[in-house]
């Protein structure tokens, strides 16, 4: 895969972030301040460079090598590093560098006043290097040592503000859950290098004879790896508590770029999907019922973050679909399409909670239309682009190539559930644009009216962070606003990139990048009529959240209705759908139970009984045969001469017996 | 009189009245110098037997083992003997029963 050369700027793009982490992890105290444009401009410029890699990366006859591809170095035979980068690395490289720089800059302002400013930024360039080693590794093992890097960044900037209990146990969740996902990876490369003897792509792809079921067994492993770091049921509890970290950081990472590394995997490895129909139906209705579910508790979260949290996890179970179907260029489509518009409403989001102190819970907001406009209409093109309203916004071109996807590859099921969750979601996206930005400010009602029995624990509680973080920062209001300003141009016109159908740009990207399956027959329905449908469910979406949170009456007496709200909130929505306790009842109750049996019979018992035992029966043998040992020399005598007449009497007999 | 004009058999059974009682002895005794008597009275009826099988066969052997046990019986009273005025020295009199000391 790709034509074999010497790319600089491959490299450059590459280590740069990476020089960037070194820099502010070593010179952090000293650089103060400079740590955050420095920081944001090596990710810059390796942007730069990732644009000037495009020509490489996209160079290719059709039918043979697509792409750059550098090789490293050798360590044993079938062990070849190397850098790959085709049209789909190529894709994630431009989101993570691009997005990341505007990330980076929005930091700036974020975080300024933080106590740890500078290893903020070496975090965060760190990500980016892990994340590039990910998307830019042409073998299994460099994945998975990108994989490893971003999960570890990952707990590192969850755990940011790490005075805070709940941000530790939330990094520690996250590391554990990925981890689990990591050791998926590992079997699956495993099991490729047992067969095909190399852990480059292109020999495991090129491969054909894997023994029967392994490459169902091989689908299924890198899935496992793929569905914890994405968040795919039953492995996304991690996801909304990873909302512990600074608002950039779950942009960046937790809605951008790291979450979709189970889609850059999956799309990936198309080759080996597309062989085993088995693998795609998993892979598709795990990602459906993601969607699904993920949608469904959106509705039921007051913190903003966890209900964009739950949004992300919707809209990657709609990437999962897609690459999972096989509908490929949908799947990363959306990737791309989400890439802007999440991290939009992400930095929007930490807009308004920067100027709110810290506050993160809707109910305590409303009205914020006229206090901050900017944000308004950052948050309003983001639900817009979301909510997949035709023209409007990017995630309607790709979120209707998936769902059009998902029938024309034969699954009329996740169809339907594409469609309804489009309508969820336009309905939870409304909600929170209406609760937070429509009626008044809400901020000085007492929370007990607004049906928040502890404060503490709804969200973040404001001025907690005030040692390490302050919020009023000298840092100008513009290196917030701008990267938003910025990212709001493609979250409204990067989908026209997809508009088109077969001779769209994005087709034409991709032309030569993903296996093309024959379609047993043409979908039943046109995509005209698919994105009808979707417009239907997303308008009445929208209709139920204007009713109930947006129309003059309800904003009137919004704080009764939030109160009634939250206290008559399912207990299956409050509690996530019981996934947690579900994980806990299975892994970490088993486990403990595991643990005792180990602890309380196994060791004690088995093991230590084997040692007692050993000793208890030498001691017995002991005092039996201590009991001959009477000190007397005359029964010594009487036993020796017993002993001797009995030797005589033997000898006798066997003398006669001879004769 | 000419000595083998007594049977052998004659000498295995007094040797073997002779060891017994000193097995006896070594027993029932509890006086160490009568014990070391008896020992000495089982080592020749071993001699006492070794000296008639040596004449009835008309081999030397037996001779010669007859010095050996007087040797060794010899070094075996010097040794007891010692042993037992030790003893005596610390406890101030003898009864084997009472050197215990190797009980269990």
């Amino acid at each position: 895969m790709g034509n074999e050369g010497t790319y600089p700027y491959l490299l450059l793009l590459w280590l740069l972030p990476l020089a960037g982490a070194i820099v502010n992890w070593a010179f952090g105290p000293q650089l103060k301040r400079a740590a955050g444009p420095l920081g944001s401009a090596f990710v810059g410029v390796s942007f730069i460079a990732t644009v000037l890699m495009w020509g490489a990366a996209t160079q290719g006859v059709p039918g043979g090598a697509i792409g750059a591809h550098q090789s490293l170095f050798s360590w044993i035979p079938g062990f070849d590093f190397g850098l790959l980068m085709d049209p789909l690395s190529l894709l994630w490289t431009l989101i993570i560098t691009g997005v990341g720089f505007l990330i980076h800059v929005y930091s700036i302002g974020y975080m300024d006043g933080d106590k740890a400013f500078a290893r903020f930024f070496a975090y965060l360039n760190f990500f980016v290097f892990a994340m590039l080693t990910l998307v830019l590794s042409d073998n299994f093992v460099g994945l998975l040592v990108g994989w490893g890097l971003v999960g570890l960044a990952s707990y590192f900037l969850i755990g940011f503000w790490f005075f805070k209990p709940s941000a530790v146990a939330a990094a520690r969740k996250a590391f554990v859950i990925n981890v689990a996902g990591d050791v998926g990876i590992m079997f699956a490369i495993f099991m490729i290098f047992a067969s095909v003897h190399s852990i480059a792509y292109g020999d495991a792809f090129a491969f054909t004879s894997y023994p029967s079921g392994w490459l169902f067994a091989i689908c299924l492993c890198l899935f496992i790896g793929a569905a914890a770091k994405s968040a795919q049921i039953p492995l996304h509890t991690w996801l909304p508590d990873a909302m512990e970290g600074p608002t950039p950081v779950s942009a960046l990472i937790h809605a951008a770029t790291m979450v979709t590394a189970g889609v850059y995997l999956v799309a990936r490895c198309a080759p080996l999907w597309s062989h085993d129909a088995n693998a795609q139906l998993l892979v598709g209705t795990i990602g459906a019922l993601t969607a699904l579910v993920g949608a469904i508790l959106g509705c039921g979260q007051w913190d903003i973050k966890r209900i964009l949290a739950y949004s992300t996890m919707s809209q990657i179970g709609y990437m999962i679909m897609g690459v999972g179907v096989g509908a490929y260029e949908g799947g990363v489509a959306h990737f791309f399409t989400h890439a802007f518009f999440k991290a939009q409403l992400f930095l929007g989001s930490g807009i308004i909670i920067h100027a709110l102190n810290n506050e993160q819970d809707v109910r305590r907001m409303g009205g914020l239309r006229a206090k901050l406009p900017f944000a308004f209409w950052a948050m309003l093109t983001g639900v817009v682009a979301i909510s997949g309203i035709p023209f409007l916004g990017a995630g309607f071109f790709s979120k209707d190539l998936i769902i059009q996807g998902a029938l024309e590859h034969g699954h009329p099921i996740m169809y339907a559930v594409g469609i309804v969750t489009a309508g969820i979601t336009a309905y939870y996206m409304c909600r929170m644009l209406f609760i937070t930005f429509l009626g008044n400010y809400r901020g000085n009602v007492d929370p007990s009216e607004l049906g928040i029995r502890h404060p503490e624990l709804a969200g973040t509680p404001a001025h907690e962070e005030d040692d390490a973080h302050e919020s009023h920062g000298r840092a100008p209001a513009w290196l917030m606003n701008v990267p938003v300003a910025i990212l709001m141009v493609p979250t409204v016109l990067i989908g026209w990139l997809m508009f088109g159908g077969e001779n769209s740009p994005w087709a034409h990207f991709f032309a030569q990048t993903f296996p093309h399956e024959t379609m047993a027959a043409p979908a039943p329905v046109s995509e005209m009529f698919t994105a009808v449908i979707v417009f239907v469910c997303v308008i009445i979406g929208i209709a139920v959240a204007w009713m109930r949170y947006g129309a003059a009456p309800a904003a009137e007496n919004a704080v009764e209705r939030l109160r009634v709200e939250s206290v008559r909130m399912p207990a299956v929505l409050t509690n996530a759908f019981y996934f947690d306790a579900a994980l806990d009842w299975i892994f970490v109750r088993a486990s403990q139970l595991l643990g005792t049996l180990f602890g309380r019979f196994l060791d004690p018992q088995v093991i230590d009984g084997a040692v007692r035992e050993t000793v208890f029966s030498a001691q017995w043998l002991g005092t039996l045969v201590r009991s001959f040992q009477t000190g007397l020399m005359r029964t010594y005598a009487f036993l020796i001469a017993i002993g001797a007449t009995i030797f005589m009497i033997y000898y006798a007999l066997a003398a006669g017996g001879v004769k | 009189m000419d000595p083998m004009s007594v049977p052998v058999a004659d000498y295995v059974g007094l040797s073997a009245v002779i060891f017994f009682i000193g097995v006896a002895g070594v027993i029932v005794r509890r006086n160490p110098l009568i014990m070391l008597m008896s020992i000495e009275l089982m080592f020749n009826a071993a001699n006492l037997l070794f000296i008639a099988f040596s004449r009835a066969w008309l081999h030397n052997a037996g001779h010669i083992f007859a010095f050996l046990i007087i040797t060794v019986a010899a070094a075996e009273a010097a040794i007891g003997l010692a042993i037992v005025v030790t003893v005596f020295r610390t406890a101030r009199h003898v009864d084997v029963d009472d050197v215990a000391l190797m009980k269990g």
